[in-house]
């Protein structure tokens, strides 16, 4: 069984001979580049200059030799766009400054800052109008350079028998619309101004559209896996109420669920949302969602037996290995395994289930962690019917 | 005279405009701004806390009720400061150095203050030596500390020291906050409290500093 088909048996909810895993396919199962250098010095893998795939995030691309070696089963396409694509780091006082092209602010603090944050979302403005929504300088996302060369990399991990998933453009609907307006004016808008803040999820559903329908005509008979996100859950609850999510994102979410898989009807829809989402989980479901990310076991309601319980049978879990807030980066290598197997335990049986840490790997956690989380997916991870 | 249970419901349903008004023709009938606020706008945000605890409301009912909030407190704060009337205590608030992250710390900032506390918010990436000032400067009651990043949360921890090298540390309760701190994180590093939404942090403020659970 090569690692395609273990993924491919994995979502189709049937055990494969081993659980198949994930690091660093997409923007949320990724390692920050300096937990990423510290890992390759701890298992004597000769330096590298790491290569991003996103620079916002400080995350690496793990190269070959490292993801070989821990059986990673699936490589991920990294479409060009703002966290990827003419970033420029510029001094600006104590930090670094970069405008995107949403106009959008980051900003990195120096000398150690970790990730980019956002400090300016471009439409801010108390009056803001629809007019001012409508003439605002969008990104072309639908520009076919945003996959040059995606084609021949899709097509030589298939041939080298991995899994592709494919990410998107931009971040998820209410996301970006957050980041374009500020979060705070974006939440007050949908509770307040609902036109307004429609223009705006209009706008960010019609851009990723574009990418879409730009991007899986040339790519769709080589992937496996397309990406999308949008994040509703917080730690104890979520962001908005259940039904205005049924009323403002539902409905948009549809309409981009319907084409991708028009486009691409043979791949699996993978859908990141952080947080306790368990209220959404039968909406994803409707909505014809085939794999759930990250798996938020730290979070509020989504304890993951219980998850497993009650949506395994109609949707594949990708995360949930490990908890990467406080196990990880805090725990022992002792009680890293213990988590994994907890997790595991209750993930796996019956397949639905790609291994992959909570969200991305963060700079402060130690490489022995690491070891230890990849040694207990080795030893439990193989099932009995192999 | 006006019925000002109507601003009480103005706030609870995030009418910034009609709140402003209901405002401004109260203290035209010379309501006392204090009563304005003690009576009528904590209330409003109590009912708006109690709503989010019972998810009815959700992040954007709580900030528009927020809002609304201000833009009658806009007016009053003058008032209030001429009548030297004392708040419940003052906060001092602020993100960690280091960290960027501000929406939650805005949150239980604007709850704060909707309790009736004086917020002085430092903003966002406050070094330790800011927060130290800042308690110093305003006699602060509590210092508010939050971090939204695994990587930035030891910064809590030499802020409480910082507060203890200049003697302030027995003067301020230390409460924290974000997403991946807990009740155990929090108790390890000596803070005297941990809030998990915006609404707990109020009500570990008050307890903190001996106050009944409702204003």
């Amino acid at each position: 069984m090569n690692s395609r088909e273990r993924l491919l048996t994995a979502l189709d909810h049937r055990e494969p001979d081993r659980v198949p895993s994930d690091l660093g396919s997409t923007q949320v199962t990724g390692i920050h580049v300096l937990a990423y250098q510290s890992l390759r010095r701890h298992i004597g893998l000769p330096p590298v200059e790491p290569r991003m795939c996103d620079s916002i995030q400080q995350l690496a691309l793990p190269d070959e030799d490292l993801i070989e070696r821990f059986g990673v089963d699936v490589r991920g396409l990294f479409p060009l766009n703002s966290h990827n694509w003419h970033v420029v780091n510029a001094g600006v006082g104590d930090a670094w400054e970069y405008t995107d092209e949403w106009g959008i602010t980051h900003r990195r603090l120096k000398p150690d800052g970790l990730y980019y944050s956002i400090v300016r979302s471009p439409l801010d403005g108390a009056a803001l109008t629809l007019d001012d929504i409508r003439t605002h300088g969008w990104p072309n996302t639908g520009d076919p350079r945003r996959i040059a060369g995606l084609h021949e990399q899709a097509t030589e991990y298939r041939a080298q028998g991995k899994a592709v998933m494919i990410k998107g453009v931009l971040a998820g609907i209410l996301e970006m619309a957050q980041r374009v307006r500020g979060t705070e004016n974006c939440l007050a808008d949908m509770a307040a101004n609902e036109v307004l803040a429609c223009a705006i999820l209009d706008k960010m559903l019609e851009l990723k559209l574009a990418f879409w329908e730009m991007a899986l005509p040339r790519l769709a008979a080589v992937i496996d896996v397309v990406s999308e996100a949008d994040d509703y859950g917080t730690q104890t609850s979520q962001l908005i109420s259940p039904r205005m999510f049924r009323r403002l994102l539902k409905p948009r979410l549809k309409i981009l669920f319907d084409r991708i898989r028009q486009l691409a009807p043979r791949a699996r829809l993978f859908f990141h949302s952080c947080g306790n989402v368990r209220p959404l989980l039968p909406d994803f479901i409707e909505l014809g969602v085939d794999i759930l990310n990250p798996v938020h076991i730290r979070a509020s309601g989504m304890e993951p037996a219980v998850l497993k319980r009650d949506f395994g049978k109609d949707i594949a879990f990708w995360g949930g290995g490990v908890d990467t807030q406080e196990v990880l980066p805090f725990g022992t290598p002792q009680q890293v395994k213990d988590d994994v197997k907890r997790n595991v335990e209750a993930l796996a049986p019956g397949g639905g289930f790609v291994f992959s840490t909570v969200h991305n790997i963060q700079a402060d956690v130690p490489p022995q962690n690491i070891i230890a989380m990849w040694e207990a997916v080795q030893k439990l991870g193989g099932y009995a019917t192999a | 005279m006006t019925d000002l249970r109507e601003l009480l419901t103005a706030i609870v349903e995030g009418n910034a405009v009609r709140v402003k008004e209901l405002v401004q023709v109260a203290l035209d009938e010379h309501v006392p701004p204090e009563d304005l606020v003690s009576r009528w706008m904590i209330p409003a945000m109590t009912e708006v806390g109690a709503r989010f605890e019972r998810q009815e409301y959700f992040v954007p009912e709580m900030l528009v009720s927020a809002r609304a909030m201000q833009a009658g407190l806009a007016l009053l704060k003058p008032l209030l400061a001429q009548r030297a009337v004392r708040p419940v205590a003052t906060v001092v608030i602020g993100t960690v150095r280091g960290d960027l992250h501000d929406v939650g710390k805005n949150l239980v900032a604007m709850m704060l203050e909707g309790a009736g506390f004086q917020v002085v918010d430092l903003g966002v990436d406050v070094p330790a030596a800011r927060f130290v000032q800042a308690v110093h400067e305003h006699q602060a009651e509590i210092l508010g500390v939050s971090s939204l990043l695994t990587t930035t949360m030891p910064q809590m921890e030499t802020v409480i020291r910082a507060l203890a090298e200049a003697g302030l540390r027995e003067r301020v309760k230390v409460l924290v906050g974000g997403a991946p701190v807990t009740d155990r994180f929090a108790a390890g590093i000596g803070a005297d409290g941990y809030g998990e939404s915006a609404t707990a942090a109020v009500r570990v403020a008050r307890s903190v500093l001996g106050l009944p659970e409702g204003p």
